[in-house]
């Protein structure tokens, strides 16, 4: 790539005055988090040098941290596998669909209603049979009675659901990314393509995805990113119970610091998360490469 | 393609409508309804009397005019601060040739996936010597810090994409770097930027506990804090929180209407790549 | 604001100040030196600091009032405007959160030594972390202006106590009933409310029969099972489980508490609450209560002022948690001292905010009782409840007041608070799969041990 030529201090003004904020507001409390790890502290009071017994004790020792682990990533797995068709839902879309405009913006609403709107409805829709609950009255009536549960309550489901309304919420989300990635694609190149006999699904196989790649990889990281920081919806749904049952890292990591009063373990367990993160980003950056690869 | 196919495909893209529309009208309805109709889960019953007075008293006790107010000024400020702050970050990754041009990235990326709550007692920490606590800015620095790194990904995406021609040319006509980035990168980066303001307004619109955390003066308190004004230890008005999140939820659908068909258009008009 | 309504307020205020000196007339309220002049009822007990200096003032008041539909924040409102008032120079700030939010703030504010002027805590344990870092100011001159101290009942302020320094003043106090829907009761042919654990769980069958919810709960907020569940163990080990097991005189592995499990699980497996209850919230527990779903709500006396509005209300009585196994005194109760005004050592306006809450604590009884809210009021208050228009349930639950022999407070009041997590989490549980009780009973003692030296 040709690269301009710039004055020495048009790259500090171009980059410090971000770097530094960023700096300030997220990585020194990230350090600041590995410090209070090592301490028994609640935040507030006495505070005990304690080492590394708190990783320790999260490591070995608890037996809600790798559920809970297990259970984020799980969640990022979900909402990255979901990304594939949204991009066929712009495709279809692009193709079939005259002023498929609307049709974006009115997939994209759930996104931008709160979470406790979202949850609230979807929290009707789970009630147990007695309540009420709109799934267990549809699967009655359509004959399937034993499939009822009490799905927010169950705890080798419960998680399930959750997900699954992050993913119905976030599908207009990821569809309006991958569509303006669609719609960005020069028309001629398909003109052209349909000269060489390309069209339709084959079209879509040799331009858009290629083309697409890189709008793709942006909906993947979003995703996952959004995974890890998930919160509010599992706050509101079950408050990551019942017990812990539904706990992702950022809930547990809150029930830990500010309910049992753990600051330094709520702390060590941030640490970690971050360093889960770096790992992760590494793989996440060698699959896309690779994925670059594949199509280039 | 056939034409049972298509049918298919319009029937996927109707149910998805449904779907995705629903919680908009359940949330109309459920804002004019009593609270015993709310609470006996008829999901598609229509009230049996409007109750109009939710608005009124949402609007009254949810001091609505007062909140979204400061909710306008922080996302705002919020926004301008990400777009510029981000873009110049992005244009310099992406053209400028520097030792630390990686690193800087990564030191963006690994942030990304920090979650708010942990860093509320730390920013505690850092803003109260600096006075800052119940502070407008005690919201935007984070609310900005935070959305960097998504912003700087997608911008950086899409600067890449850019051909280099036209601010080669610029350069030989005399223009300098800043010149450069406002006259021709910042004009031609508009759709990305949209996309960008979307997710950025999204976030923080809703966002409650960093609010709750850092503000404490009723002047300068945001929206979520009028919908968590109904939900008491004792008692919930449900019908007036339907009715405060409609008003809540009003100018972010505005704003997103408004604000995504300058996407789409500036997409068509500004396909520069390829 | 119109200013006829708030002239009628203070009028209001004003005169329940007087009631309150002439009641407390004769104490000495003279020994800080900062005190009001007792001829003078409707002005405030300000120190000369405030009262007379003209220096603007502002004081900032976190608070767990938001809803203004309810009493508790009509009776915080007026006080305060009656206050402002008299005192030009002060304003007082609401920070007004819901609960779960303030009790975070706070935590957060305690690190930075942010804490409000004026902030609320809750009682025993779960402030005492708070009064070890020395957060809060003692409050025991103030407490003696103007007889406030003898307006609270006796023993209520231990609670808020240490090492002999008070260092907060409740909101309220209450006791744990259970509320039943007589005409629910009536449809399942049950004719009066159960006396013995049997009865309950007989009763529960026949609910469930009829296809009514027999108990609601909100276990999602998971303090609210515990209520429940700490109830039976007042009954099988009698006051001072917790505080027993503190002083190393027994553990969690008594055979009382194993009992207390096993009754609980029977509960809970005789369905006497409703499908998927860990992700039903407290709100939405007490509406399938209000709302006539569900046939008894077992939960603190605050809930009389929500239950009497709604719908159910006419309908509802309250009776004592019934013995276990023959076991314990229905006159114990388990008791739940209100969330307490405290005032923050970093705080730049001590004296001010002293005066101020001297005030506010003085006008807070009165003003509740005329807000209809006169049920688990920390303080003595004189007034007719009939003839100011309470209801039946109101009555009868006040009355249950009178019958306490004794009790406990929760669990959360007693153990700090990883313990306290420990166990709620571990109670969450029983309400999804049956455990065996003796486990139970160990994970609580694990759980203590591990934490018990903080």
């Amino acid at each position: 790539m040709n690269v301009l030529k710039v004055p020495k201090h048009a790259i500090g003004i171009f980059i410090l005055p971000a770097l530094l904020l960023y700096i300030c507001i997220v990585f020194v409390p990230i350090l600041y988090s590995f410090y209070v790890g090592t301490l028994d502290w609640n935040g507030y009071g006495v505070s005990k040098f304690v080492g590394f017994d708190n990783y320790h004790k999260l490591l070995f020792d608890d037996p809600y941290f790798w559920p809970a682990v297990r259970r984020t990533f799980l969640y990022a797995a979900a909402s990255m596998i979901e990304i594939p068709f949204c991009l066929m839902m712009a495709v279809l879309l692009n193709r079939y669909v005259r002023k498929a405009n609307t049709l974006v913006s009115i997939y994209f609403t759930p996104v931008i209603l709160s979470v406790v709107i979202i949850g609230q409805l979807w929290k009707t829709i789970y009630n147990p049979t007695s309540m009420g609950g709109m799934l267990n009255q549809a699967l009655i009536s359509v004959g399937l009675e034993s499939w009822a549960h009490t799905w927010l309550a169950e705890p080798k489901i419960a998680i399930y659901c959750i997900y699954f309304v992050s993913l119905w919420q976030y599908f207009g989300y990821h569809l309006l990314i991958q569509f303006t990635g669609v719609q960005n694609i020069p028309s001629e190149i398909y003109e052209a393509a349909k000269i060489d006999g390309a069209e339709g699904f084959k079209a879509d196989r040799y331009i858009t995805f290629p083309m697409i790649v890189p709008i793709f990889k942006i909906s993947l990281v979003l995703a996952f990113i959004g995974s890890l920081q998930s919160f509010d919806m599992v706050w509101v749904m079950t408050g990551g119970g019942p017990a812990h049952a539904t706990d992702v890292l950022a809930t547990y990591m809150y029930t830990q610091s500010f309910n049992s009063q753990e600051f330094g373990y709520g702390s060590a367990l941030a640490s970690l998360l971050v360093v889960l993160c770096l790992v992760f980003t590494v793989v996440i950056n060698t699959v896309m490469n690779r994925i670059d690869k594949r199509f280039s | 393609m056939p034409n049972i196919a298509k049918g298919l495909v319009y029937l996927l893209i109707a149910v998805l409508v449904v779907t995705q529309l629903y919680p908009l009208i359940w949330l109309a309805l459920y804002s004019l309804k009593t609270n015993e109709e709310i609470l006996s889960g008829q999901f598609f019953a229509l009230p049996a009397k409007w109750q109009w007075h939710n608005y009124v008293e949402a609007y009254t006790n949810g001091s609505y005019i007062k909140y979204l107010g400061n909710s306008v000024i922080i996302t705002a400020v919020t926004l301008i601060c990400v777009i510029v702050l981000s873009a110049m970050v992005a244009y310099a990754i992406t053209r400028f040739k520097f030792r630390f041009g990686p690193a800087v990235m990564l030191v963006f990326l690994v942030g990304m996936m920090i979650p708010m709550q942990s860093t509320l007692l730390p920013l505690m920490k850092i803003f109260s010597p600096l006075e800052l606590i119940n502070t407008r800015w005690a919201l935007i620095l984070p609310y900005v810090a935070f959305q960097l790194p998504i912003a700087i990904f997608i911008l950086s995406g899409f600067m890449r994409s850019i051909p280099t021609e036209m601010e080669e040319s610029a350069h030989i006509d005399g223009a300098n770097v800043y010149r450069i980035f406002r006259s021709i990168i910042l004009p031609i980066s508009i759709p990305p930027v949209m996309t960008v303001c979307i997710l950025t307004f999204i976030t923080i619109w809703n966002e409650y506990i960093m609010a709750a955390t850092f503000i404490s003066s009723d002047r300068l308190k945001t929206l979520p804090f009028g919908i968590y004004s109904f939900v008491s230890q004792y008692s919930v008005n449900y019908g007036d929180i339907g009715a405060y999140m409609v008003m809540g939820a009003a100018p972010v659908i505005l704003i997103y209407f408004v604000l995504s068909s300058r996407i789409t258009k500036g997409m068509v008009a500004g396909a520069v790549k390829g | 604001m119109d200013s006829k309504s708030k002239k009628a307020l203070t009028i209001a205020v004003a005169g329940a100040l007087t009631l309150s000196l002439a009641a407390c007339g004769s104490n000495n309220n003279n020994n800080s030196g900062a005190s009001a002049d007792a001829s003078a009822p409707a002005s405030s007990p300000a120190g000369p600091a405030s009262s007379n200096s003209g220096e603007k003032v502002t004081l900032t008041f976190q608070n767990i009032y938001v809803d203004p539909n309810t009493p508790t924040y009509k009776t915080a409102h007026q006080i305060v405007e009656a206050y402002e008032k008299e005192h030009p120079n002060i304003h007082i700030e609401f920070d007004s959160l819901n609960t779960d939010q303030q009790k975070q703030k706070l935590k957060v504010q305690a690190n930075s030594k942010e804490i409000p002027d004026i902030t609320m805590v809750n009682p025993a344990a779960q402030m005492k972390p708070f009064v070890d870092a020395d957060l809060f100011v003692p409050l025991n001159d103030m407490l003696d202006q103007n007889g406030l101290k003898d307006t609270y009942q006796s023993g209520l302020l231990d609670y808020y106590s240490f090492d002999g320094n008070v260092y907060a003043l409740p909101d309220g106090n209450n006791i744990e009933v259970v509320y039943y829907n007589k005409d629910l009761f009536a449809q399942a042919g049950i004719s009066a409310p159960p006396a013995t654990f049997e009865e309950l769980l007989a009763d529960v069958k026949a609910l469930k029969d009829k296809g009514i919810i027999p108990m609601a709960i909100g276990e999602k907020d998971t303090w609210t099972g515990s209520f429940i569940f700490m109830n039976i163990v007042l009954r099988t080990y009698g006051p001072g489980f917790l505080s027993d097991v503190a002083a190393g005189k027994t553990t969690f592995e008594d055979p009382a508490f194993i009992e207390a499990v096993d009754r609980f699980q029977d509960l809970i497996q005789a369905g006497a609450f409703e499908e998927g209850a860990t992700a039903v919230d407290a709100d939405s527990g007490r509406n399938l209560f209000t709302t006539g779903k569900a046939a008894m709500y077992m939960l603190g006396s605050w809930e009389t002022g929500s239950i009497d509005a709604s719908s159910v209300g006419p309908s509802v009585a309250a009776f004592q948690f019934p013995t276990v196994n023959g076991k314990g005194d229905i006159n114990q109760f388990m008791l739940a001292p209100g969330t307490g005004y405290a005032i923050a050592a970093n705080s730049k306006h001590i004296q001010e905010a002293k005066d101020f809450l001297n005030y506010y604590c003085l006008n807070f009884p009165k003003a509740q009782f005329d807000n209809k809210n006169a049920v688990g009021l920390p303080q003595k208050v004189d007034g007719d409840m009939k003839a100011a228009g309470y209801s039946d349930l109101a009555i009868s639950v006040m009355d249950l007041f009178g019958k306490v022999n004794g009790g406990d407070i929760a669990f959360d009041n007693t153990m700090n608070p990883a313990v306290a997590q420990a166990h709620l989490t571990s109670l969450q549980n029983l309400f999804v799969q049956k455990v065996d009780s003796a486990q139970v009973a160990k994970e609580h003692q694990t759980a203590y041990e591990a934490n018990k030296d903080q």
